[in-house]
């Protein structure tokens, strides 16, 4: 029994990594400008290197970098070695940042290159001195991250709350109150109507503090609760009779958030119940079809086919019925759209509620003699009620945030997400539209946060388990007809709406010249073609740093322990929170000037569809990591192996299904998505979703409908080779050790 | 072959602000020797082997691996290997590319990682079985593959995490026995953790007793046995009785039971450590009433009640019960099993 001979496997710890990350810093400062004379980052402009500009704080960079090259070599103790490290990264960094910041020049390749270096320097030094206790790769990486979240996702919000807050280079509360007073935000009293809105208005308020007290006394509560229980009725009244009576964009957005929220709830919950139970295979199957509907569809597709069927020429009520109305323009038209785009949203998250409910349970309440209605009542109804609660705030929040639909059907009424976008870009202010922006972000965070306290634990009650053997019992023959029929009723309409684009591509003018031609693919062919093909390379290209992004966020927050991890987590969740439209106008106030000059560029367009995306990479990394075994990390690591070769060879091919969603998801999201980007976009850099909804909104509605039929159809292909390959390797058998 | 000490200095690891799960641990471990962290499950055995690996960083004290002061040292970085709990085989790898990760993470030529591998398996006795899918084995063959990754590395240490835990009660007396034997053969410094007695008793050099994150006692199997140093140890490691006594430096008085016995101990009050394989029945000595008696071929396993407290008996059967429920009789105590400790309070 022998083994061959040994060798020594404890790598040279004489010098730190860090010497090349320094090297290159000290490269970057010496080769390449710090600053640049405007958007383009080639243009080299002498008086922008580093010694023309000959400023203090650029020579503490040029010293940091210095002082980082010489500490790796020298033959200090690892710790102290990894603390001259970390303060030199450091000081370079603030000094650098620092320096573009006071001088506001738009930063060049130079700082780009010695600043992201300096930021590797730091990373060894943190994890030498043992300050992060993990490898430079992963130290490295979490300052990335913080980094980018910091500058990406928290500095573009806050420079929203800055343009609201300060006007005119000083602070003033005038904007907000100016824009809160407008007739656009909010009408209570209408003058030319008879009715008193106002007087109503203060009714609601009254009659919810009242029902509210009576509620509170019957149920015996506190004095506390008592108060808050009446304070929060009378806020629920004033607000029903807001939504109800009175004009203008937050109560506009509040009805149409509640009604939309309800119907798709509610649609939702019969669909989800439906699938569950149903014994008719058809039915369950296109269930599932339907639920891929609002990932390949731009939002506002629904509200564009909505015209072809319902509008001034519509099938339906212009050749059916013979009606030329406007009725579809206004808040009738966006709810529709909206029930008929946020429903699967609804039916997927109930759907995961209700296939949690447990047969047994119910099997134990019947064999304890329940009948049907106590069942439904003491065991179903609890069961379902996180998961319903959170179908509606969800779809709350995505009608709230919602863009496309209200412009093109909105009529003349006004909606929160809209007037950030008209304020900025028809009225060119800028406050206005960051007061507006900061209106809608209160709201949807308010409701977020309503989703975390309330739902916070509750919502998986049951998931602990898996679904047992149990039988389900079958729906009572009645409501399963009826959940058949409204079932059917819907599939209907969504199937006529996709078929009206699809047909009217094909017709020269829809309801008045019904000829077949391809004469708006050869328009697409020529004005379309380019931009959709740009827009599918920067989506592509955006989805690949998306993806890798995503999964390094997960493994860092799942697998590694270090400060300010709450931070990483907060921060790249609340890129998925905040609407759309807020996050465009925060971009563009926040990169268009400064020494973060970014706009007019697909820089940042690719920034944003990466900061957009990044979540759906984050969630499919942290469930897959999940399944795995912490210890085959460990053993990899224990067999020297560091943390980014255990991340190529352990990680990456056990999750590799899950990335490849992640980068697919992240494409598609990128190809359909509008709110933010429209923000964004600028001559050259035009992309597909935009210039279709420009040509819904000029009435171009046969190229439109060309382009939207080639943009669902290639999104149909992608994710259908998804589900291909990836029914193709059973994603279960992987990954999962003993 | 190298054989390195490793040395824990004052090592502390602290989780939260106030949770401690390992307490000021010192010790060393001889070079090629096997040490058993031994303790009840949350004791803190485990992540002091952590520590040494590299998993867990100390909050404070020093580790030493072969006289180099490792404490800030990142796990890949260390020359120590692990076997693990849940043997962590890779699953997207077939058994030799197992073996042969570390060696290609240390970019060691292609012809070099085959031999190397081979051996290893060799070693293990699973020659032949190089291109199977980790999935297609045993557990006892998962085991070894686990086994032969970690030496394959030829390190200084290795690390053995509750590495039996997932086998069956049979296999598991082998592979305990084939894990010493390989060891000492190799001579690989190790270190075993384990909250099974038996294990620990039959594969260790030296054998720590970890409680709470402090260690109780130290020593061989041998010492731990028949000089525990405390309460603790005494009922962790095999089983006792613990009655309440008299010394005088020279004679232990039981209640009117009186017998002579050599311990350095202070005279006074002692609480007398009685193994039940040193219980004999006699007409005379302590006085005893049987509680329960199971009768178990060889020997039979009996509860008296005395005047002192209970007492365990294992008494050689020779064929039949000597006694049974109710019964009374007197019991005396063999001088091998019996050991004094400071009397509890």
């Amino acid at each position: 029994m022998a083994l061959s001979s040994s060798f020594s496997t404890v790598r040279s710890l004489r010098f730190s990594g860090a010497w090349l990350a320094a090297a290159l810093a000290l490269l970057g400062f010496l080769a390449l400008p710090f600053g640049r004379p405007g958007r383009d980052f080639f243009t080299i402009d002498a008086s922008l290197r580093p010694w023309a500009l000959n400023s203090i704080w650029l020579w503490l960079v040029f010293l940091a970098a210095l002082a980082a090259l010489i500490i790796s070599f020298l033959p200090l103790k690892i710790t102290l070695r990894g603390n001259l490290l970390a303060i030199a990264g450091a000081i370079g960094l603030f000094s650098g940042i620092g320096w573009l910041m006071v001088t506001t020049t738009p930063f060049g390749l130079g700082a780009m290159v010695s600043l992201l270096a300096l930021v590797i320097v730091t990373g060894f030094g943190l994890s030498e001195s043992g300050r992060i206790q993990s490898d430079a790769f992963v130290s490295s990486s979490i300052l990335f991250v913080g980094l980018f979240i910091l500058l990406f996702i928290l500095f573009p919000v806050f420079t929203v709350l800055k343009t609201a807050f300060w006007v005119g280079g000083q602070f003033s509360l005038g904007k907000i109150m100016n824009t809160l007073k407008s007739p656009l935000f909010m009408f209570l009293e209408n003058p030319y109507t008879e009715r008193r809105e106002l007087l109503i208005i203060s009714l609601f308020a009254i009659a919810g503090t009242l029902l509210g007290l009576l509620w509170a006394l019957w149920k015996k509560q506190g004095f506390w609760r008592l108060a808050l229980i009446t304070g929060v009725a009378a806020l629920l009244g004033f607000l029903l009779g807001l939504m109800l009576f009175a004009k203008g964009a937050l109560p506009t957005s509040l009805f149409l958030a509640v009604i939309v929220s309800l119907f798709s709830t509610l649609f939702g919950l019969s669909f989800a119940i439906l699938g569950q139970r149903t014994r008719l295979k058809m039915v369950s199957q296109s269930l599932n079809a339907i639920s891929l509907l609002p990932i390949i569809t731009p939002p506002f597709i629904l509200a564009f086919a909505m015209i072809f069927l319902f509008g001034r020429r519509g099938l339906i009520t212009y050749s059916v019925f013979g009606l030329s109305t406007n009725a579809l323009f206004g808040i009738i038209g966006v709810s529709l759209a909206q029930i008929l785009a946020f429903t699967p949203v609804a039916y997927l998250v109930i759907r995961g509620s209700v296939s949690a409910l447990d047969p047994a349970l119910e099997e134990a309440s019947q064999t304890l003699g329940a009948n049907r209605w106590y069942l439904f009542r003491t065991i179903t109804w609890p069961l379902l009620r996180p998961g319903l609660a959170n179908a509606f705030l969800l779809t709350m929040i995505e009608s709230f945030a919602d863009f496309g639909n209200p412009l093109i059907l909105g009529g003349d009424r006004s909606y929160l997400a809209t007037e950030v976008f008209s304020a900025f870009s028809a009225r060119f202010d800028p406050n206005e539209a960051a007061v507006y922006g900061l209106v809608l972000l209160t709201i949807v965070l308010i409701v977020f946060s309503l989703q975390r306290v309330w739902l916070g634990e509750s919502s998986f009650v049951t998931v602990t388990g898996k679904p047992s053997s149990g039988n389900l019992s079958p729906l009572p023959a009645w409501l399963e007809a009826i959940l058949v029929l409204i079932f059917a009723f819907w599939t209907l309409i969504v199937l006529a709406l996709y078929f009206s684009i699809i047909y009217g591509s094909f017709v020269q003018l829809w309801g008045i010249n019904n000829t077949l031609t391809f004469k708006h693919y050869q328009d697409f062919m020529n004005a379309g073609w380019p931009v959709f093909w740009y827009t599918a390379r920067t989506a592509a290209l955006s989805a690949i740093p998306a993806a890798l992004l995503g999964f390094l966020i997960a493994y860092l927050v799942v697998r590694q322990q270090f400060w300010g991890r709450m931070f990483i987590e907060f921060g790249s969740m609340l890129s998925f929170a905040i609407p759309g439209t807020v996050m465009g106008v925060a971009y563009i106030l926040a990169f268009n000037t400064g020494p973060w000059l970014l706009t007019s560029s697909m820089a940042i367009i690719l920034i944003a569809f990466v900061f957009r995306n990044m979540p759906v990479a984050i969630r499919g990394g942290v469930a897959g990591l999940a399944q795995i075994d912490p210890s085959l990390e460990e053993a990899s690591t224990t067999l020297r192996a560091s943390s980014s070769i255990t991340l190529r060879r352990i990680l990456v091919p056990l999750l590799i299904i899950p990335l490849i969603g992640g980068l697919i998801f992240a494409f598609v999201r990128a190809m359909t998505a509008i709110s933010q980007v429209i923000f964004l976009v600028s001559p050259g850099n035009m992309l597909a979703t935009v210039l279709l909804l420009g040509w819904v909104e000029q009435g171009q509605l046969g190229r439109a409908a060309a382009m939207a039929t080639v943009l669902i159809v290639s999104m149909l292909l992608v994710v259908l080779a998804l589900t291909l390959f990836t029914r193709n390797r059973s994603v279960s058998s992987v990954g999962v050790s003993s | 072959m190298s054989a390195a000490p490793v040395k824990l200095s004052h090592v502390t690891k602290r989780f939260a602000k106030d949770v401690i799960a390992v307490d000021d641990i010192s010790l060393e471990v001889e070079p090629g020797s096997l040490v058993t962290l031994l303790g009840p499950s949350g004791c803190g055995k485990t992540t002091t082997l952590r520590m040494v690996a590299g998993l867990e960083r100390a909050s404070s004290g020093q580790i030493f691996i072969d006289g180099q002061d490792v404490t800030q040292l990142p796990a890949n970085l260390r020359d120590v290997t692990m076997v693990f709990q849940s043997y962590a085989l890779f699953p997207h790898m077939n058994v030799f590319e197992n073996v042969a990760y570390g060696l290609q993470v240390a970019r060691r030529p292609a012809d070099e990682i085959k031999k190397r591998a081979h051996e290893a398996l060799a070693l293990v006795g699973l020659e032949g079985l190089e291109n199977r899918s980790t999935r297609a084995l045993s557990g006892g063959q998962q085991q070894r593959v686990a086994l032969a990754r970690a030496l394959v590395m030829q390190p200084k240490v290795l690390l053995f995490d509750e590495p039996l835990s997932n086998l069956d009660a049979k296999l598991r007396k082998r592979v305990r026995e084939e894990i010493r034997d390989l060891q000492k053969s190799l001579g690989i410094t190790s270190i075993y953790v384990t909250h099974d007695q038996e294990e620990a008793l039959a594969i260790s050099d030296v054998i720590v007793v970890i409680n709470k994150g402090r260690i109780e006692q130290q020593g061989s199997p041998l010492e731990l046995y028949t000089q525990p140093a405390n309460h603790f140890v005494a009922d962790f490691i095999g089983s006792a009785s613990f009655l309440p006594g008299q010394y005088d430096g020279k004679t232990v008085s039981l209640a009117n039971y009186q017998f002579d016995h050599e311990q350095t101990m202070s005279p006074g009050k002692v609480t007398v450590m009685v193994r039940p394989e040193a219980v004999m029945l006699a007409s005379e000595g302590l006085k005893a009433q049987v509680l329960s008696a199971s009768y178990l071929g060889s020997i039979t396993d009996f509860l008296f009640q005395t005047e002192l407290g209970e007492v365990m008996a294992s008494i050689p059967g020779e064929g039949k019960m000597p006694l049974s429920k109710g019964d009374e009789t007197h019991l005396r105590f063999k001088p091998a099993g019996i050991h004094l400790l400071k009397p509890s309070k």
